[in-house]
């Protein structure tokens, strides 16, 4: 129980303390989305996800692992399950499971997060009896390396300088290891497919990787594998709301270059 | 069942986290710390499975004397002795702590030293200029570059002031331009987890 000086305020007898505005950003939002779900399901024409050369990139690294007869590499990144980059590392990786599994090409698959290893491993499973080979499935292959930082990074050199993989995907939240297995997975001639949403490592992922996806193309990824209109329904709703935001950035500047004290945007942020 | 208790669990715990979170409510409940609180004790049970799943896959390349077991070897002396010293003497123990610091942390450190190297290498393929955008690279970085360094502004005066100017304009407003809409996406895919749209998490590609 909290004690009573610590105890929260509420906006309008419902809200926590300074979420109005986040909540109607997020309702307007879900509203969007829900909008587009709606068309989608109806069969009516929802606008195309534009063409990601990393994502199309995929399967061409994939085959080019099957004919040289070398495993492919893929790393959900260092940040814990509930990182919502992981989380979209995880859709990526039943999708290149499935394909190794088709191609019959060996994935190593190696983690830092002992719950993300729990997760990938399932998806692996399922991913290889979807495509109608569990038998070649090797659950030694879905690793964990270790909880720290750089012995994780350590790991993952390693297996790369023993079982030289063709192709390298990094798809998640990275840190300082990007550079080094990046770098790592250039002298041993990998194809390299690096997509996260960390600012601060982007220019590592552009300088190293050979495709990358940037920020929300990430999130933007399943939908886009899928086709599922649903899902492309999703993506299409978040454009939106991108441009939406986007206006209020610009009308928000304009205001407030006319008139600081009264702009009704800072107003609205300040009171909820 | 085996998908979709998983799917109830992950949409009425997503449910809990934003209700705590908007919500009056959610917040003199609590309910969010509970939540935490529940994946603070799993990950003990949690890294005890870690430590089963390197026990399986290096037992194995020992047994089978795989190429290089000897170093599954010494990978698995080095974690059982670790983990029954520091279960005798706890973390902060005094042979615990100096094997941390004076053996993990130095290692850490100087794997991170070797950044430096590769970042080297790496801006070596990317400022060969091969492609207009490579050009426009490569003239950013060296006025970047010089302009932090002292001999920046000794060459030229105002050299880091505008090397500042880059950072701070053009590329703080492309970093939050990349930020607000990655925060965007990671929304949407937090709703379609909550909304069961997206089930990769729990085995399986979504269509394909």
């Amino acid at each position: 129980m909290l004690a009573e000086n610590d105890a929260p305020t509420a906006t309008w007898g419902i809200f926590a303390d300074g979420e109005v505005a986040n909540f109607l950003f997020a309702a307007i939002f879900i509203g969007l989305i829900y909008y587009m779900i709606s068309r989608a399901r109806a069969g009516m024409p929802i606008p195309e996800i534009r063409k990601m050369a990393g994502l199309d990139a995929l399967d061409e690294a994939i085959g080019r692992a099957t004919e040289m007869g070398r495993p492919v590499h893929y790393s959900p990144g260092i940040s814990p399950v509930d990182n919502a980059q992981t989380i979209a590392a995880f859709a990526m990786l039943s999708y290149v499971a499935k394909t190794c599994a088709q191609y019959d090409t060996r994935l190593i698959q190696t983690n830092r997060n002992i719950f993300v290893h729990a997760v990938n491993e399932e998806i692996v499973k399922q991913a290889y009896l979807e495509a109608g080979r569990p038998d070649a499935h090797n659950p030694d292959d879905v690793r964990w390396i270790s909880q720290f930082q750089f012995a994780y990074t350590a790991g993952v050199i390693g297996i790369f300088a023993r079982e030289r993989p063709a192709a390298n995907i990094m798809y998640g939240s990275f840190f300082a290891e990007s550079m080094l297995i990046l770098e790592v997975g250039d002298m041993i001639g990998a194809v390299q497919i690096g997509a996260t949403a960390q600012t601060a490592q982007l220019p590592f992922f552009m300088a190293a990787a050979d495709y990358t996806l940037i920020g929300e193309e990430m999130y933007a990824a399943s939908a886009y594998m899928s086709r599922e209109p649903v899902l492309r329904g999703t993506v299409v709703g978040q454009d939106l709301a991108r441009i939406i935001i986007f206006a209020i950035i610009v009308i928000g500047t304009i205001v407030q270059h006319i008139d600081p004290e009264e702009n009704p945007f800072t107003w609205f942020l300040r009171e909820f | 069942m085996r998908k979709e208790l998983p799917l109830l669990l992950t949409t009425v715990f997503g449910l809990i986290v934003v209700f705590s979170k908007w919500f009056y409510l959610g917040e003199v409940w609590g309910l969010h710390d509970i939540a935490e609180s529940w994946v603070l004790i799993s990950q003990g049970f949690a890294v005890a499975i870690g430590a089963a799943s390197l026990t399986r896959i290096h037992g194995r390349n020992i047994q089978r004397r795989r190429e290089d077991w000897p170093y599954s070897l010494v990978l698995l002396v080095c974690m059982y002795f670790y983990i029954i010293l520091t279960l005798y003497q706890t973390v902060e123990g005094t042979e615990a702590r100096w094997i941390y610091d004076a053996y993990i942390t130095p290692v850490g450190s100087a794997l991170f030293g070797t950044i430096a190297f590769y970042i080297t290498s790496a801006a070596y393929r990317v400022f060969r200029v091969r492609t207009r955008e490579a050009t426009v690279l490569m003239i950013f970085a060296v006025v970047t570059m010089l302009g932090m360094a002292p001999i920046g502004d000794v060459m030229i005066s105002g050299w880091g002031d505008l090397a500042r100017w880059l950072q701070d304009v053009p590329v703080g407003a492309v970093t939050r331009g990349i930020l607000i809409a990655g925060y965007i996406g990671a929304l949407a895919t937090g709703m379609r987890i909550v909304l069961g749209l997206e089930r990769a998490h729990l085995g399986g590609f979504t269509g394909g």
